[in-house]
């Protein structure tokens, strides 16, 4: 009896641990590379290549790429801006007007990473709140709402300290009246605006830890909120919606199209587009510097960036207790949000409170941001 | 959307993208561009000049190239240029000029500068030839004390070498020689040789004649410091030198507009208070002129028209300090010089009338050691503590100043006055009167009461021991 001759040790079938044995590669390098790296390409053109809803044709819902697309702008910009930033309050000003106007190309990675953080926190409140009222964060999508809003939470602090790096009056001044706020934090606020400050008051450690905090922690942080952003959103599947005019044209219309090429090339205009939106912003209106921080002289109006005016206004409206208290408890209503609407609909099925409060949520955001920017005290 | 259409998207916005890089290309390039330094631009006449000291005198010329005045084309001509008739004008290849530059030469240009400074005290600080000063520096000492001390800052009165039969020395291309006890010399008063008082570039140093350069403190500290006037040294151990030094990076020295509140906030300089701009009022070439005191004699005087001119150092002050603030400083300034003037310097100077007019001293200035120690009680350390004081100096108010008057006052000064006074009843009787004042009171000795409370503190605070 004779036996089949075994076939050469490259063309034996390759199984990854745990998994199914994986056709061989044709070619010679091919083999090698799998045997080195046994990913199943099937499986993953399968799963990364699965249909799409037409949704997603509409220009809208793809505001979720876009804050992505931004961080990996902002992460290449960053790196190259941090070669140059010194963390120390006797030269971090000067640092940045050497990055500005000394370094060549500086002021135009310092305006992108501008610009870019300023899209980035547009576009993530534009996708949470397509999110919100389009009820995309319902069962069985909780967990990746909540994540989200730490996202959101991230992206504000990364802002934050972004801004405060720069050591100008508005970071000094914006950073003391966040150190305050912290300390109203009850209980525990006292040592939170220590740990944040790294003392009694903004100092030399103060800006060593924003530092570490803006290219280290913060970086790590959504990072990881991402990957698991999207990968619950990938095992999820993209939600489904029927829109009017889809029901109208007949049930013989393809509800999907293909992720490649379509959507990628969706995809890549936005990124493109936003590229030379970039581009054009740097050039045009290219990042300033204001007067350098000055401890002993108060500004007679001291403003955050945009995103944080609510937070201001509210604090004047309300002081500072109340303020920290209310955001608190109004952060925590956001993070839980489809539980309680949950529970709302359980009761009432055709309920549309959720649409309502959100409304009257973003209306009092945007009063609020408008009242501060033209308030003068 | 079809598929097609998309690509055509990307292929139009990557062309668009492409063209703002290159944009972004063209405007890094620009500002690379703007790097160097703007070309000197170089006289007609001063072309020459300038090619022949970039070689002899690179210094000067790369100084100059950095200059504001290269910038807009005034050269070397332009200020050493001299009329025909001019004293000191000679020849040099083939043009008339000069090597001083005067007040008068730079008023050309500077007219309002130049007449500030004509009018300023600084105008007129060579005038102390004749004063005690200059005996003690001239005779005393020796003229070459005066030469290269005293008129270094004061000025010299420039004059020309000569030759044996009092004509005027030249070298051989025919150039008249400047008297070396004279010059070179950047005295702030300097007697020129048309005329005209002063030097510009005693603060505004040739040949970059930076704006930054006479901001600095240390350019007035070349003169106004040392024991009779230490000015810089009460700046720098005053709040306004600590904050200066301190910031001196967030000063904008260079900036062509220097308003106080407006183009710097970090710290005043000397310029700041007593020269620069405010945002009332311009600024002036004549120092003086926001100064109410003169704290410089044996009995200090309030100045001509200095309700006015305090107004106007008030007014700096008010640009970072409240009105409450700076009314309460200028009580206790004014009230330390009528201090002075009543305790030490009034009793001093008729115990010093008295000796002279009974024939107690004899007419030669410091030829007797009272002369000495009257002297260093006013001009050294009576003016110690009375500048200490206006520049809120602490040290140099209190143990530069009073503490060392006080000890030369009772110490010194009266023993030898009396030693002089050769038994003298009209001297002694002075003398008597002058320390009969409540301020001196305290000669007479202390009650038990007061001492006891005084032995009580220090065995509180330093232990019995420390009382004995």
């Amino acid at each position: 009896m004779t036996t089949a001759a075994p076939p050469p040790p490259d063309l034996e079938p390759v199984t990854p641990h745990g998994g199914r044995p994986l056709p061989p590669a044709r070619t010679r390098f091919g083999r090698w590379l799998q045997r080195r790296v046994p990913v199943d390409l099937e499986a993953l053109r399968y799963y990364s290549n699965e249909p799409v809803p037409n949704h997603l044709k509409h220009w809208w819902w793809c505001l979720g790429g876009t804050p992505a697309m931004l961080f990996t702008v902002q992460a290449a910009t960053g790196i190259l801006l941090s070669f140059y930033y010194v963390p120390d309050p006797s030269q971090a000003y000067e640092s940045v007007r050497r990055v500005s106007e000394v370094v060549p190309f500086g002021w135009f990675l310092r305006s992108i990473h501008r610009w870019s953080s300023n899209l980035m926190i547009a576009a993530v409140i534009l996708h949470m709140m397509r999110v919100f009222f389009t009820g995309a964060y319902r069962k069985p999508r909780e967990l990746n709402w909540m994540i989200g809003i730490g996202l959101l939470g991230t992206t504000f602090f990364f802002g934050f300290t972004g801004y405060s790096l720069v050591y100008e009056q508005l970071s000094y001044w914006g950073a003391t009246v966040a150190g305050n706020l912290t300390e109203a934090v009850p209980l525990i606020g006292t040592y939170l605006a220590r740990l944040l400050r790294g003392g009694e008051m903004i100092g030399d450690n103060t800006l060593t830890r924003f530092f570490i905090l803006h290219i280290g922690i913060l970086p790590a942080l959504i990072t990881a909120l991402l990957a698991g952003h999207i990968l619950l959103f990938r095992l999820h599947g993209v939600t489904e919606f029927e829109f009017e005019s889809a029901r109208l044209r007949g049930p013989e219309e393809k509800k999907t199209f293909p992720f490649f090429p379509d959507h990628v090339m969706t995809e890549l205009i936005i990124g493109i587009g936003l590229a030379f939106l970039l581009t054009c912003l740097a050039v045009i209106f290219p990042a300033g510097l204001a007067e350098k921080a000055n401890p002993l002289l108060t500004p007679a109006h001291i403003k955050p960036e945009w995103y944080f005016f609510w937070t201001f206004r509210w604090l004047k409206l309300t002081g500072l207790t109340l303020a920290v208290l209310s955001i608190g408890f109004f952060g925590f209503l956001a993070l839980v949000w489809p539980f309680i609407d949950q529970a709302i609909r359980r009761r009432r099925p055709a309920s549309e409170i959720s649409v309502k409060i959100g409304l009257a949520a973003v209306c009092a955001l945007l009063v609020l941001t408008v009242w501060e920017a033209v308030a003068t005290h | 959307m079809t598929l097609d259409q998309k690509r055509m998207i990307v292929a139009s916005l990557s062309f668009l993208f492409l063209a703002a890089l290159l944009i972004v290309a063209w405007v890094e390039g620009g500002k690379q561009r703007l790097q160097p330094k703007p070309k000197p631009v170089v006289g007609a006449e001063s072309g020459k000049c300038l090619q022949c000291h970039e070689q002899k005198t690179p210094v000067i010329a790369e100084q100059w190239k950095d200059s504001r005045h290269a910038q807009l084309g005034v050269s070397c001509y332009e200020c050493h240029r001299a009329g025909e008739g001019d004293r000191d004008a000679f020849l040099h290849e083939g043009k008339t000029i000069a090597t001083v530059v005067s007040p008068a030469d730079c008023g050309s240009c500077h007219q309002d500068l130049a007449r500030e400074f004509e009018h300023s005290h600084h105008s007129k600080a060579a005038q102390f030839i004749g004063s005690l000063d200059n005996v003690l520096g001239e005779v005393v000492e020796g003229p070459l004390a005066a030469a290269n001390g005293c008129w270094q800052c004061h000025g010299s009165t420039l004059a020309f070498a000569k030759e044996a039969d009092g004509s005027i020395r030249r070298d051989k291309t025919g150039k008249p020689l400047l008297d070396p006890m004279t010059w070179p010399n950047t005295g702030i008063g300097r007697v020129n040789l048309d005329g005209s008082r002063g030097a510009c570039s005693a603060c505004h140093s040739r040949h970059a004649f930076k704006k930054s350069v006479a901001r600095q403190p240390e350019v007035c500290g070349k003169c106004h410091m040392g024991p009779d006037h230490p000015q810089i040294e009460i700046y720098e151990e005053s709040k306004h030198g600590i904050a200066f030094r301190t910031r001196i990076a967030e000063m904008n020295l260079d900036s062509p507009s220097w308003v106080l509140g407006e183009d710097y906030t970090a710290a005043p300089t000397c310029a700041s208070c007593h020269m620069s701009a405010t945002r009332n009022q311009p600024v002036t070439h004549d120092v003086g002129a926001r100064i109410s005191w003169t704290l410089r004699p044996v009995v200090s005087k309030r100045l001509e028209n200095w309700e006015k001119r305090r107004e106007s150092m008030k007014d700096v002050c008010h640009t970072c300090h409240a009105p409450d603030f700076v009314a309460a400083f200028y009580t206790t300034f004014d009230a330390t010089v009528d201090m002075w003037n009543r305790k030490f310097a009034l009793p001093a100077q008729k115990v010093m009338d008295a000796l002279r007019a009974r024939g107690r001293l004899t007419p030669t200035p410091f030829d007797e050691e009272l002369e000495w120690s009257f002297y260093r009680l006013w001009h050294h350390e009576g003016r110690r503590a009375r500048m200490g004081v206006s520049m809120q100096g602490p040290d140099y108010t209190q143990w530069h100043g009073f503490f060392e008057v006080a000890e030369r006052f009772y110490f010194d000064f009266i023993p030898k006055a009396r030693e002089a006074a050769h038994g003298d009843p009209e001297v002694a009787r002075v003398i008597k009167a002058s320390l009969d004042s409540p301020e001196h009171a305290w000669l007479k000795g202390m009650s038990p009461e007061e001492r006891a409370r005084i032995d009580a503190f220090y065995r509180e605070r330093y232990g019995a021991e420390a009382a004995r």
